[in-house]
């Protein structure tokens, strides 16, 4: 019989970002390119911009192959604004559903969340099997490290996705607002320019700002030799935890509230 | 039984907050079909979301140990691009349908769509869609089913066979049901919630409830 299970509430959740996560999948690319663009479409980005920036400095970075050192930012910076901007629509894309009890907005932020990492996952193996087929030499001396600013990125991108969804039933015009401000992250996170290439008294312009960290970090975290000057592995986490921990309680206080909206 | 605790609930507007309820405390005894009666603004859908749980009173609780089903041929949870049989078990999914094979046999079945259930929603016609949003609600044993206005759905054949199974249904589980047509609550229901000034009154005798909603 078609009974209803009792279930304790990680279960619930668990079924329900399952549900959304495989709706995601099912409906979020309807063409015939399918799901097969969001890997393809960046990666040729990727090195379309990064052959370009490699002409003007004849392909070494800062001891870094160019197309590593661009590589590295693409996929940070695209990782970042993707998962960001989707998470933060998603609370409100998802509002019919809400009907149903068990679907709270934080189940559609995290399905959202997952399925971008998925993808961003595939982008990066894309990358490494094109290096690898066009035999360029690369190296990386951390990767667990990479692997954790990554991982990093991902949260503060999905936390940021979550207060700004949130924020955006209460004020539409906040995504007004954050369609300002994410447009010029794309230029000031180092993606084409290292922090090092910016004389040392502007620094504190660009240095407050979290992905730059990540970015740098984790190229660091590639090739030592390339520095880790004016970035901090403790000031990127703590921004990560600070914000999680705002997007937890501000979740907590306001959601039933905001989904009346 | 359902315990709305101390609830308190109101909407902002440009006119400051409307408040529906204001410290309710009410128990919806179970073993009861029950009508809510009030007039039109006097919080009846509001009442029936708080219980589906698709909105949350701004204080108080509203507590239950029942399963309770979400209102009823509500198809906004269905979505286009996916196939009749994908929504299906999108919805058993997230309902915790303990055996999705036999659930989307019974929507099938149900439903009456044919081949239709596999192919995208946006491909149906006007009528199919509830039809297909009706079946997946009833296909799942609930204690409690919420029922809007619910047979209108479909054509004339459709909405007999649905009245029939909402009635089969109403024998083993309850309805809670919010309608303004008094045959359609005769048939239904034995027993009303009379809503006025944000005060719920229950009448055990639905003829009665009848009287005192009219007499309103």
């Amino acid at each position: 019989m078609t009974t209803v299970t009792k279930r304790g509430p990680w279960i619930i959740w668990k079924d329900v970002i399952f549900a959304l996560f495989a709706r995601e999948i099912r409906t979020g690319f309807s063409d015939k390119l399918g799901i097969s663009w969001a890997v393809v479409q960046p990666v040729l980005f990727i090195f379309v911009l990064s052959f370009f920036r490699g002409r003007l400095d004849g392909g070494d970075t800062h001891s870094i192959p160019t197309f590593v050192f661009m590589a590295f930012g693409m996929i940070q910076i695209q990782a970042f604004l993707q998962t960001f901007t989707t998470t933060s629509a998603s609370v409100k894309k998802n509002k019919s559903l809400y009907a149903f009890r068990q679907v709270q907005p934080i189940s559609a932020v995290i399905a959202k969340g997952l399925f971008e990492l998925v993808v961003k996952i595939f982008v990066v193996l894309g990358i490494v099997l094109t290096m690898y087929l066009i035999n360029m030499e690369y190296q990386i001396a951390n990767p667990l490290a990479i692997i954790f600013y990554f991982l990093g990125l991902w949260v503060f991108a999905v936390s940021m996705g979550l207060i700004f969804g949130l924020l955006s039933l209460y004020v539409p015009e906040i995504t007004k607002i954050q369609m300002l401000f994410s447009r010029p992250l794309f230029f000031i996170s180092g993606v084409f320019f290292s922090l090092q290439d910016f004389p040392k008294e502007y620094w504190w312009l660009l240095n407050w700002n979290p992905i730059l960290h990540a970015i740098e970090l984790s190229r660091y975290a590639a090739y030592p030799s390339y520095g880790n000057a004016g970035v901090s592995q403790n000031f990127f986490f703590m921004v990560v935890l600070s914000t999680l921990f705002l997007a937890l309680t501000l979740y907590h206080g306001y959601w039933k509230q905001a989904i009346n909206r | 039984m359902i315990r709305l605790k101390n609830v308190t609930k109101f909407y902002r507007s440009l006119l400051g907050n409307q408040y529906i309820f204001r410290n309710l405390d009410f128990d919806i005894p179970s073993g009861h079909n029950i009508a809510i009666l009030g007039a039109n603004g006097s919080g009846k859908s509001t009442l029936f979301r708080l219980l589906a749980g698709s909105e949350y009173p701004n204080s108080g609780q509203v507590i239950t140990n029942l399963s309770i089903s979400w209102p009823v041929a509500l198809s906004s949870g269905i979505h286009p691009q996916m196939t009749g049989r994908e929504n299906t078990r999108f919805i058993g999914r997230i309902n915790g349908v303990k055996d999705l094979v036999a659930y989307e046999k019974r929507v099938v079945a149900f439903a009456e769509l044919g081949q239709k259930y596999d192919l995208p929603v946006a491909t149906y016609s006007s009528g199919m869609r509830p039809r297909l949003a009706f079946a997946c609600s009833v296909a799942i044993d609930f204690d409690l089913y919420l029922i809007d206005e619910v047979t209108s759905v479909g054509d004339a054949k459709f909405r007999k066979k649905a009245r029939k199974a909402l009635l089969d249904r109403s024998k083993n589980s309850n309805v809670v049901m919010v309608s303004h047509e008094m045959s359609e609550i005769r048939q239904f229901c034995d027993s009303a919630i009379v809503l006025a000034d944000g005060n719920l009154t229950f009448y055990n005798d639905l003829e009665e409830g009848i009287r005192h909603y009219q007499a309103l």
